[in-house]
Parts: C-alpha cells; structure tokens; sequence
C-alpha cells in the first residue's frame, strides 16, 4: 500500500501503456479483435479506480500530494518529478472518468484496424495524465508533445473525409506553439543557472523557490527576456485552448475526429491549454501575466463573441458544438486572467463544465451519427417524435452548455464573469471601467449561446418529422444510455453542489492571485468574505 | 631549422596504441581486398570481416576512454580527446549498420562485394583520421581518403544511368570543395607558418608573435568554410546533395548522410573552434573569431530555411531525406556556433559532446529510415517515390510503424533520440544569449515546425491513404532485422535512457585546445 502511495501517479500514467502493450500482445497472439475493446475498457476503469485513491493525499512540504521526484538525465539535470495540487487534481480525475465512456463510445464504431485504435487510445491517456501531473518543465514538454502523436493518428486514420487535412493541420499548430515553448525552457534554464549560481535546472518548484526567495527574479533589465518567455510559453497554451485567433484548427480537428476522439479533445486536450497557463505562465511569470492580460481578455472576449457568431450560421452539428468550444474556452480564458480569486475558481470550475457538458455533447452527436452517417442539421427535424429520450438528454446537456442555473455551466459562469467584475486587472479611469466592459461584452456571448444551441435543437428536434429516412431510427440503447447518465449525473452535482469542486482549487487559485496582484490585506479579507458567500448562495 | 628537423628524427614522436582503432579498421579494409582477390564473390564473409573490424576497433577505443594516452601524439598531429573518442564512435556505427543495410542490396544488385565492402572500411578510415587530425594536413589526408572512396561507393550500380550521374557530380563538385579547402588550408599556412592546429591556436593567442597576415588569415578562413560548407552540405554549398542522395544505392545514401556528414562537422569543429578560437585583446583573433561566427550563424539559418523549405516539395522519398539532411546539417550547426561561443573549456565540450552526441542521434535514427526505405525499394531503387508507400501501414505493421518512429525522431518528438539530441545543441547556443544566436535558435525551432509536415506526410501516406494496387511486405532477412531492431532499440533507448551515452562522451579526455581567456 504504501508503495503504491507513493508512485500512484506513476502507476496512473504507466497503467495504460501496460495496457497498451497487453492489447498489441493480445492481438499478436490470439487474434481476437474483438476482446481488444474489453481489455481496454477493463484497463480505462481500473485506472479511474485507481485514480479515486488520489482522493486520500495530502500535500508535502512543497504543497504537493504524491510527489515523487527521480533523476532522469543528470546531463541536462532533468528530472522526472511528479506531483498533484489542487489545480491538477480536478483535471486527472476528469482524464480518467472520461476515457471509460469514450471507449464505449466507440464500441461498435471502430470497424477498421481496432488493435491500433485501442493502443492509441490507451497511450493517449499516459500522456494526457503525464501532462497534468509533470513538475519538470522538460518531462511538461514530453508528455505535452506526447499527446500529440496518438491523437493524430486517432484523427488521420479513423476520422471522417477530410481527416488528413485536419489531423495534420492539428499537428503543426500545435507542436510549433510548443517548440517556441522549448526554447523558453532551455532559456529558463539558463536564466536560474545564471541568477542563482546553483546550475540549470528544469524544475518548477526549484524555479518557483527561487522566485519567492528572490534569488531569481525578472524584474529590471530582465524584463523585456521574461515578457518574450512568458509570450512564447502563452503562444505553446493558447493555440491549444485554443484562443482566437489561432483557433481554426479546432473546427477541422473536432469535426473529423471519431466520436471518441472528439470526447477527448473537448474534454481533455484543451484544458491542457488553459491548465498551462496558470500552472507556468502565472506561476513563472506574474508580473507578465498582469502587464499581458489585456491582451489575453481581448482575445477571450472576441473569441466568445466570434465563436457564438459563428457557431450560429454552422450547417453541421458537430461544427457547431466545435465552434462553442471556442465561446466556452474563451469564457475560461477570461476568468483566469481575471486574477481575482473567484473568477480563477470560476475558470477551472469552467474547465471541468466544459469537459462534462461538451464532452457529452460530442456523444451525443456521435450518436446519431452512427445512426443516420450525417450530422447536416438540414438532414434531420422533428427527431423528438421518434427519438424521446434522445432528445430529453440532449437538451439537458444543451442547457447545462448554455448555462441553465442548477447545471453545472452556470456555477462556472457565473463565477467568471462576477471575478471579472471585481477585477482590477484592467484599467480603471473616471469615466470607465474597463473590467466591467470586458464582462458585459462577454455577458452576451452568454446569450448568444442560448440562441445557436436552442435554435439547433428547434431545427434538429421539434416540428414533424421531415425526412423519410429519420422515421425508423431507434432511441438510445442501454449501452448509450450507461455512458451519458453518469454526466448528466455531474452535470446535475456540479450545478447545486460545487463545493467539494472548488474547496481544492481554492488554495492554489488564492496563492497565484496573491502573486499577480497583491492587494493590501484590508481590501483582500473584504473581497475573501465576499466570494465566500457568493458560492454559498449557490449552493 | 635543419636541427630540429634531425634531433625529430632521431627521436620520433611514435604512439602506435594512440592510432589503433583507425589501423585495425585499414588493416581490416587491406585484409577484406586481399581475400576477395583469391575467394571473390563471397558476400557473407568480407561481410562478416567487416564487421568484426569494426566491433574491434570500437573496443579498441572503448578501452582508450578512459585517458592513459597523451593529449596529443606523432608530432601533435593525432589528438585525443573528446571529439576524437565522441565523434570516431559514431562513424564506426554507421559503417557497422551499413554493412547490414547492405547485405540485401548487394545481393539484388550484384555489385562487387569485396571491393564495396573495402571501400567502407577504407572511408571509415578515412572519418576517423578527419577526427582524430589535430594537423590540416592530416585532415586532408583523412578527408581524401573518405571522399575517393565515396566517390566510387556512388557510383557502385555501374549500368544505372543515375548511380553515374550521381558519382560524377560528387566527384567534381567534391574535387572542387576539396580544392578550395586545400588552398584555405595553405593561405592559414601562410599566415600563421604551421599547418599543426595546437601550434595555430598559440600563434593566434600569444601577443609575442602576432599574425602577420591577419588578411590571408581571414580568405584562408572563408575558404575552408566553404570547403567543409561542401562536405557536411550547408546551403548554399549543398546543391550537389539531392542528385547525388537520389541516384546512390539506397544504403550508400543513408551512409553518406550519416557519417561523411559527421566527419566533416569533426574536422569542422576541430580546425575553427579549437584552430581559430577567440582570445581577448588579441585584434586579429577576435576579428577572425566574430567573422566566421556570423558567418556561420547566418548560413546556418539559410541551411534550416532551404533544407525544410525544399524537402516540403519532394515526391520521391531519398530526396526528401536527402534534403532533411541539409536540415539536420542546420541544427548540428547551432550547437556548432555554441561551442564557438562557450566562454570556458567546460561548456566548450560539453557543446562538442552535443553536436557528437546530435549526430549519433541522426545517424541511428536516419540509417533506421534508410534500412526501411531499401527494403522497399526493390531492384534498381524503384520505389522510392511516395505514392509507393500509400496504405502500407497497416499491412506491414512492423516496418511502417519503425518508419513512423523513426520520422517522428527525426522530426524532434519527446522520448525519441532526436529529440535529446536537438534539446542538447540547443542548448549551449542559448547559453551564449547573444542575439544572432537566440534567432537563430528560434529559426531552428520553426523550421522543426514547418518540417513536421514532410515527416508526417510519409505517415500520412503510410496509414491514412488507401492503395489502389497490390503490395506485399518485403521479406525481412536476419541481417535487416537486426540493423532495424539495432536502430529502433538506439532510438528509443538514448530518447529516454540516453544518460549513460551522454555522461560518456562527456567524460571523456579534454578537449586538446587552448585555454580560453575570460572575456
């Protein structure tokens, strides 16, 4: 027991390429394709359960549980140092709940080349933990390159017409984002070497120390290198996000990916982005992320206007709910560079709605698209009269998406935009607040979120039933009806009861807006009782 | 002059044990040469005498690792040291996984096997003299001996019109770099009055004897720039690369990309970092020093820009390699201009290590490419294009998915050899933090970004495009296998566990150079 407490991050990211391997060993020598999709089911539960034992960490000493932290190469001092606070934690749990349904997602869907479909999905899963867990800048980078490869396969081989196109466009935006990040690492490295006269070194909580101690800074003549290195690690995150305007390669990447691949990128993949950002860019660079943030909220705001706009006009079901991403991410984008504590708790409360409420949306597209092989809202109308619960579900999660009250989008929401409000990030003058113009303008995308997904659903599922071919289809089978429930279930939890949820993003949340924008202790304690409340009106 | 040229006669400076590896590997070249003339056509055997040469001389100079040699030998024109011990590993590599590349091309080819495997052995002595040279003189012999044998290698494939093409370009373009780097050598003889590089170095740093002729100094410079720029294909000297790439044997192009490169960056860094190194308050030497430093930078971005930017608009496979190796040749040079730039002897090696250390991660990486390309190649390279690889994927799962690999470290991915190799030169080019360099770093980087799109079409077109015609997989012979397992353990093995291979060269003997002042 006590072995597996102290390498349970290990084992979470290793569990699945051991499952890889017993899968391409399976196959080798019994060739039963068809048991490959238990094998990886039975690997995906087995580490969710085992992920539920992160439940019962406590953090040590540097403020995280589970750290383990062994040399890797001692050339370059890199080390493989893991470790789990409160802003991954969220993000792992949801990794490990969502790859389950994704695999059943795809249980008779897959007809070509299962055995490599299996396989990607399960390292796809190591690399997405190991992004979220990693505590060494360059073991970051490896896992964050890592997720790359499974995923363009998943998109190339197994995705729809235009699938080479996207999956390499996928690729090429993101890992050049990434490779600039590289450099800023490499220059990292020297910058701690230089300013502590310890050597190099890879490691954010050795960087992070060092910061506090003042042994490192980036103040003064520093100034100008950090912003070029917050700006290259900025650049890596938003593409990811992705932030307008480097977003295009979402719509391709979404829309051609299979169903499961869909699930993972909305649910998982992009968080990698916003999960970036405050877990190394606040953390390194604060006083960049406060001269920048400008920036970034313009961005969010256009990006939550633009994608709701575009969302609107999306003749495909599926592009449509790619498009409201890019609103959604742009809402999540925007809390954090709120920097007040609520609207940072509201972005990563965000990260978690978006993963629950898109993920299942991309299911439930899947759902129909295994049925009718289109998803062109022209093709379908009046889809409640045949298919009941179909509907029921979709405009739940629909409603959750759009941020109904008692479903989780609107916890997350509302969090945002009430930070956004308070913030003082933005400049202040007599006669504006430019805070609060930010939040108005993204308030309407709120707004125009009801209008493109309720206007969806009034075309796809109401009215009489147009199209001859709509008449036979069947409602949800007990296999669709097993993977949608548990996120409706969440979707239900995290809207009335988002305490559990934001009790552990709290301290981590608090200790980067102390960093960014420190504020005298009166105004602070006045501003901490307040969000107090706000969440427990909430609830 | 006519007493010191006596009293070294009667006491020559002989150190057989220093120059050991490179004679086992000529004995073993005179010994294979020397069966084939009285048992000719026996494939197997000069094959095998081939390989054991080179196991040998590799133990050989395991054993000399750990130091008990003096710093320089014969005269001081025999080094050892980091880049001689480093980089020499590497060439014996590659002419050890060249012979087992070989073994299926020699046979659907019928060339002459003796003299093919000769000629190897002879190059690779050739390599290893280039890096262990601590003399111009001895590193044209070296380079020479290298280049007639290549020359030839190319030209293998008699009755194919563009093996010829292919031989005789590389032998007049190379004759002419060969003579621009031959007449450099002589005008930095002219200036400093030594061809012995130790003897250069002092001259340049000693405020006793300054250069007289700093101008001859500076042309003899440029000229051997352009004469290395030739042999490690940097633009705009690299045009002669893709013909001579596309029209060698398949095993010969993956030979050529791998260890000629890398012997030219071992005298390469030999004669300008530790030849021409920078010293303070000495005008000349820091003159020279900056010139070819922006030079270098400067044609390295260009080398990045033109490799990727060309390689994007290939079809046919060895010429998309070929141009990827221009490329490669464009990041090693970053880790090149580091090693110029280090301010002490400590990071000066260690950035030599690294751009060793790169070119190892090449070679595996690029002869586990060339290893799947010749066995898909057929008789008389004919599928070599990259429609011949559409849908192959999943019905040879094996050698499309070490293909994969393969690209993807070519490419720079995590947990693959490339991907140490170019954080490795990155880094002592960031170190340095000059502007140019930073710039250059950051070109490096996105053209890695924009060369992802050539490595991923060769998956794409392997897994994600349908065939139309019949294939079937190629038999996999033993000696295949094992050069492909060889390569696909070395990639994924110094991507994840490359420590101990890192320590080790940079463990080894220091750098013979002279200490640098502060600056």
């Amino acid at each position: 027991m006590n072995f597996i407490n102290e390498n349970l991050l290990t084992i979470l990211i290793l569990l699945p390429v051991f499952g890889a391997v017993l899968t391409l060993g399976h196959q080798m020598f019994w060739k039963q394709e068809g048991q490959l999709k238990w094998l990886t089911l039975g690997f995906t539960l087995v580490n969710f359960a085992v992920s539920l034992l992160l439940f019962s960490g406590k953090a040590g000493e540097s403020g995280f549980m589970f750290e383990k932290n062994v040399p890797w190469i001692t050339a370059i001092n890199t080390n493989y140092h893991v470790g789990l606070d409160g802003l991954s934690f969220w993000l792992v749990i949801l990794t490990t709940f969502i790859m389950p349904i994704a695999v059943l997602s795809t249980w008779h869907a897959v007809e070509k080349k299962a055995t490599a479909f299996y396989i990607f999905l399960l390292l796809l899963e190591s690399a997405m933990i190991g992004v979220f867990v990693s505590l060494d800048l360059l073991v970051f980078y490896l896992f964050f390159e890592a997720s790359l490869i499974p995923m363009f396969f998943l998109i190339g081989v197994w995705g729809g017409e235009n699938r080479i196109y996207a999956a390499v466009k996928f690729f090429i935006f993101t890992a050049l984002g990434s490779l600039l990040m590289l450099v800023g690492i490499i220059s990292l490295y020297y910058i701690y070497a230089d300013q502590t006269g310890l050597g190099g070194t890879f490691d954010l909580v050795a960087m992070l120390t060092a910061l506090k101690q003042g042994q490192m800074s980036f103040a003064g003549p520093m100034a100008g290198t950090a912003s070029l290195l917050f700006l290259a690690f900025a650049l890596a995150f938003s593409i990811k996000v992705p932030l307008f305007p480097f977003h295009t390669w979402l719509p391709d990447a979404h829309t051609e990916a299979p169903t499961a691949g869909s699930v993972i990128l909305a649910a998982v993949l992009l968080k990698m982005g916003t999960y970036g950002l405050m877990r190394f860019n606040f953390a390194l660079f604060p006083d960049q992320s406060r001269e920048w943030a400008w920036l970034f909220i313009a961005l969010a705001v256009v990006g939550i206007i633009y994608g709701a706009l575009v969302a609107m006009v999306q003749p495909d079901v599926k592009r449509l709910v790619a498009y409201s991403s890019v609103a959604h991410m742009g809402f999540v984008v925007l809390g954090m560079f709120s920097f007040t504590e609520t609207g940072m708790q509201g972005a990563v409360y965000q990260m978690l709605n978006h993963g629950v409420s898109t993920g299942a949306l991309f299911l439930l597209v899947g759902f129909i698209y295994e049925r009718r092989h289109t998803r062109a809202i022209a093709d379908f109308g009046g889809l409640a009269n045949v298919m009941p619960l179909y509907a029921t579900i979709f405009v739940i999660t629909a409603m959750s998406s759009v941020g109904l009250p008692l479903l989780n989008g609107f916890v997350g929401e509302f969090l945002i935009m009430v930070g956004m409000f308070k913030s003082t990030v933005l400049p202040i003058t007599a006669t504006t607040n430019w805070n609060y113009i930010a939040t108005m303008i993204a308030g309407t995308g709120v707004i125009f979120a009801a209008v493109y997904l309720l206007w969806m659903i009034q075309r796809v599922f109401f009215g009489k039933v147009t199209n001859e071919k709509n008449k036979s289809l069947v409602d949800l089978s007990w296999r669709e009806i097993g993977l949608i429930v548990p996120l409706i279930v969440l979707m239900v939890y995290m809207g009335v009861y988002p305490k559990p949820f934001l009790a552990r993003t709290q301290e981590p949340v608090k200790a980067i807006e102390a960093r960014v924008l420190p504020v005298e202790g009166v105004v602070k304690s006045q501003s901490d009782c307040r969000c107090d409340n706000e969440v427990k009106e909430k609830h | 002059m006519n007493t010191l040229f006596l009293s070294q006669l009667a006491d020559p400076d002989v150190n057989v044990r220093a120059v050991m590896p490179e004679m086992i590997v000529a004995a073993a070249g005179v010994i294979v040469m020397l069966y084939d003339c009285f048992f000719p056509k026996q494939r197997n055997v000069t094959g095998a005498i081939s390989i054991i040469g080179l196991i040998a001389s590799g133990v050989v100079l395991a054993t000399m690792w750990g130091g008990g040699f003096p710093e320089t030998s014969w005269g001081g024109m025999v080094a050892h040291d980091n880049l001689r011990l480093g980089f020499s590993f590497v060439f014996l590599f590659v002419s050890a996984m060249t012979v087992l590349i070989s073994t299926i091309w020699v046979e659907r080819e019928n060339v002459p096997v003796g003299e093919y495997h000769a000629l190897l052995l002879f190059a690779t002595f050739g390599m290893m003299m280039m890096s262990a040279g601590n003399d111009l003189v001895v590193i044209f012999l070296g380079l020479e001996t290298l280049s007639i044998a290549t020359y030839v290698m190319a030209g293998l494939r008699k009755g194919d019109l563009r093996s010829n093409e292919s031989a005789m370009k590389y032998f007049i373009l190379g004759s002419f770099a060969s003579a621009f780097l031959l007449y450099g050598m002589a005008l930095v003889y002219g200036a400093t009055g030594s061809t012995g590089l130790t003897a250069i170095a002092e001259k340049l740093t000693n405020p006793a004897f300054p250069v007289q002729f700093p101008a001859l100094l500076l042309v003899g410079g440029a000229m051997m720039i352009i004469g290395f720029g030739f042999k490690i294909a940097m633009a705009p000297f690299h045009v002669w690369t893709p013909d001579v790439y596309e029209g060698a044997p398949t095993p010969i192009t993956g030979f050529m990309a791998a260890g000629p490169k890398a012997a030219a960056f071992a005298s390469f860094l030999r004669v300008f970092v530790l030849g021409l190194p920078l010293v303070a308050g000495m005008q000349a030497a820091e003159y020279l020093h900056s010139s070819w430093i922006s030079v270098v930078s400067v044609l390295a971005i260009l080398t990045m820009i033109v490799g990727n930017v060309a390689a994007i608009m290939q079809n046919n496979v060895k010429r998309m390699l070929a141009y990827s190796s221009i490329a490669h040749a464009g990041y090693a040079l970053v880790g090149f201009v580091g090693a110029g730039l280090a301010t002490n002897n400590e990071s000066r090696d260690a950035a030599i290590a690294a751009v060793a250390f790169y070119l190892l991660t090449y070679a595996v990486t690029n002869l586990g490419a060339f290893t799947v390309v010749t066995l898909l190649a057929e008789k008389n390279d004919r599928r070599t294009e990259f429609e011949d690889y559409n849908g192959i994927g999943f019905r040879s799962p094996l050698l499309s998915f070490s293909l994969s690999l393969f690209m993807l470290s070519l490419l720079g991915l995590p947990l693959t050899a490339g991907f140490i190799g170019k954080v490795l030169v990155f880094r002592p080019a960031l170190e340095a933090g000059n502007t140019l360099v930073t710039i250059m770093v950051v070109a490096a980087v996105v053209n890695t970004a924009i060369s992802a799109y050539y490595y991923l079409r060769m998956i794409v077109v392997m897994f994600f495009k349908e065939r139309a015609s019949d294939w079937r997989a190629p038999q996999l012979s033993t000696a295949m296998a094992i050069a492909l397992i060889i390569s696909i353990v070395g990639v994924l093995y110094l991507g994840v566990f490359g420590d101990g291979l890192i320590q080790r060269f940079s463990v080894s003997p220091r750098t013979v150079g002279i200490v640098q002042a502060d600056r």
